[in-house]
């Protein structure tokens, strides 16, 4: 009984600063069904759940560093890299198929990890580290592809950008293995160390070893992000990332996950993604001017930086 | 007596801003032999003028870095002068001797709205910056429907493209905001706030520094440099259009970070970060001579500037 009030509590505490995004983001799913009634079919529940998993996998790979106290400039490269990566090798049939996934994804664990490596071993603030890395995947993607083109088999397509609103299942599925992950010591201590990392050290963490596994896993949901654009569009473009760099940092932060380190949750930035998502596309179906979208974007990211504070005070 | 003037002599040879201006004029030398025509006076004057145009937006860069913030929206704020500079021709005058000032101003004040966020509502320098970058690029493409503006005031083509005495302008230019930003570093009070302010904030506050004044100076310095180069930027390219600006937001933040001017605040300086805007401008013209792909060429200056900041600016976390 004890024990479960003060997990309540603890509970509480941790999404007190997620409460009002998740309010947010479901009031926005209300008026987009209200406006758009179709959003409640399972094609129009496909459309809305495609345009969200991108921004979603970007958002939790953004928190992914966040929580470590870092934050990550090379997203929006690392999605064209991985856009790009599987128009090239990703075949038709069953088994290239599959093989052609787990090898972009082995690529994405790769990249962020590497780049953990260098920001441990280098001990240079992530932030520039990034800052550096964010023209050689930007570089690299041009390498694998100079203009846009390539293919995706349509099986891929179909299955994940089609009529079934398979992303949400995807979705469900990575936060499950986030929860997993969170419930090992060495994933409880990524989610936790930025807050402290000194203190964490002390305490028998192996701060450079989590920070590195945080990076890589970041890595391969950054880069899932760009296997879907791939299987969204049937082909590769090497710049298909670039806006996902500051919309990753704008979800995450939505959601309540700080650049401190150690404060946030997943389904904050998840919540933060999906409102992002749901403004963008009820604007989209208005017939509003795309334009609009970025200055109404810059206005909710202040307004939800300035509501916690006037409260506070 | 003789010892003591070599070991001042060693100490000043090796400050990064003197190890970074002798390396490029080595790369210049080099480069003389691989390409002939490399370190001409010609070539060098126009690699100076692009530094100059990078280095304007890095010396705003570099106040708001000193402060431990950062300014994400310089790339947005170079690419809004650009495009409203020749919008507001229509308004005050095709000369632009009001017109670059008005701009200059409103680009300042844009700035200040940043630094007073920062203050007074708290809001992360990260977070703040960013949303007003997306805000200023969307009023921008509702302003411009997204296509090039042409410029036409004389002012601003003068500004970019003339030359005085054999010097450029626009050098002599970042000349003058050069030794502005130095001795308001070094030679005044809020100098000595902006760096206090960076080392730490709780005890500069408890110390009657006015941290409102700080941040919001900061900020509209950035605000006023990254409008600068937006002017300059366009008078050399003749139109302002979107996007024009972006590739500046990371290479001033690479500049300020290989001068040596630490990313959290409180060390470093002007000096360095005009030696970083120099290497940098000097590496992109080398990597475009050597003739690689578009990727190539961004591929090797991110490994180079990755390099660098592994040579200059390692540094033992704080937080």
């Amino acid at each position: 009984m004890k024990t479960s009030s003060l997990y309540g509590a603890i509970f509480w505490r941790r999404n007190s600063g997620a409460w009002g995004i998740m309010a947010a983001a479901l009031l926005m799913l209300v008026l987009y069904a209200c406006l758009f009634p179709d959003l409640l079919h399972l094609s129009g529940l496909a459309r809305l759940s495609q345009t969200w998993f991108p921004l979603a996998a970007v958002a939790m790979a953004q928190a992914v560093i966040m929580l470590t106290g870092g934050v990550d400039l090379s997203t929006g490269p690392v999605v064209s890299v991985g856009c790009v990566l599987s128009a090239s090798v990703i075949d038709d049939g069953a088994l290239p198929t599959i093989g052609g996934i787990l090898l972009v994804l082995a690529v994405g664990a790769a990249i962020g990890g590497l780049t953990g490596l260098v920001v441990s071993l280098l001990r240079l603030p992530p932030i520039i580290v990034t800052l550096a890395t964010s023209f050689i995947w930007t570089g690299a993607a041009l390498l694998i592809m100079p203009d846009p083109g390539g293919s995706v088999p349509d099986g891929l397509s179909n299955a994940l950008a089609g009529d079934f609103p398979t992303p949400i299942f995807v979705i469900a599925g990575l936060v499950v293995l986030w929860k997993l992950w969170t419930l090992t010591p060495q994933g409880f201590a990524s989610a936790t160390f930025g807050d402290n990392p000194v203190g964490a050290f002390r305490s028998g963490v192996k701060v450079e070893t989590v920070r590195i596994l945080a990076y890589a896993i970041s890595g391969v949901l950054t880069i899932l992000a760009g296997l879907f654009l791939a299987a969204q569009t049937g082909s590769g473009d090497p710049t298909i990332g670039a806006p996902y760099t500051l919309n990753s940092i704008t979800a995450a932060v939505l959601g309540g996950v700080a650049f401190t380190g150690g404060v946030g949750t997943m389904r904050g930035a998840l919540a933060g993604s999906l409102l992002l998502t749901a403004i963008i596309s009820v604007m989209f179906l208005l017939g509003i001017s795309a334009f609009y979208q970025y200055v109404v974007q810059g206005v909710v990211i202040l307004v939800a930086m300035t509501l916690p504070l006037l409260r506070r005070n | 007596m003789r010892l003591l003037a070599d070991r001042r002599a060693y100490r000043f040879l090796t400050t990064p801003t003197v190890v970074i201006l002798l390396s490029c004029v080595i790369i210049w030398g080099v480069a003389q032999l691989a390409f002939p025509g490399f370190a001409s006076f010609g070539h060098i004057r126009y690699m100076l003028e692009l530094s100059a145009i990078l280095g304007i937006v890095a010396g705003g860069q570099t106040v708001v870095v000193l402060t431990g913030g950062i300014d994400l929206s310089v790339g947005a704020m170079i690419t809004f002068a650009a495009i409203l500079g020749p919008s507001i021709t229509l308004l005050v005058g095709d000369s632009g001797i009001v017109s670059v000032p008005l701009l200059l101003l409103i680009t300042a004040a844009i700035g200040g709205v940043n630094g007073l966020a920062v203050s007074a509502l708290r809001i992360h320098p990260m977070i703040m910056t960013l949303a007003m970058a997306t805000i200023l690029t969307g009023v921008m493409l509702l302003a411009s429907g997204g296509t090039a503006v042409a410029v036409h005031s004389p002012v601003v083509v003068w500004l970019a493209n003339a030359h005085f005495a054999g010097v450029s302008i626009s050098i002599l230019v970042w000349l003058l905001v050069a030794v502005l930003l130095i001795l308001l570093l070094r030679r005044t009070v809020l100098g000595v706030w902006i760096y206090a302010i960076g080392t730490s904030q709780r005890a500069s506050e408890l110390s009657a520094v006015n941290e409102r004044l700080v941040h919001v100076a900061a900020y509209s310095i950035s605000g006023f440099t990254a409008g600068l180069t937006g002017v300059l930027l366009s008078g050399v390219t003749m139109q302002g259009s979107i996007g024009i600006g972006d590739p500046y937001l990371l290479m001033s933040i690479a500049a300020v970070v290989v001068g040596g001017t630490s990313i959290l605040g409180g060390q470093g300086g002007y000096g360095g970060t005009i030696a970083g805007s120099i290497l940098l401008t000097t590496l992109t013209s080398l990597i475009t001579v050597i003739n690689l792909s578009a990727g190539g060429r961004s591929m090797l200056l991110g490994l180079l500037v990755l390099g660098l900041l592994g040579l200059y600016a390692r540094e033992s976390r704080r937080a």
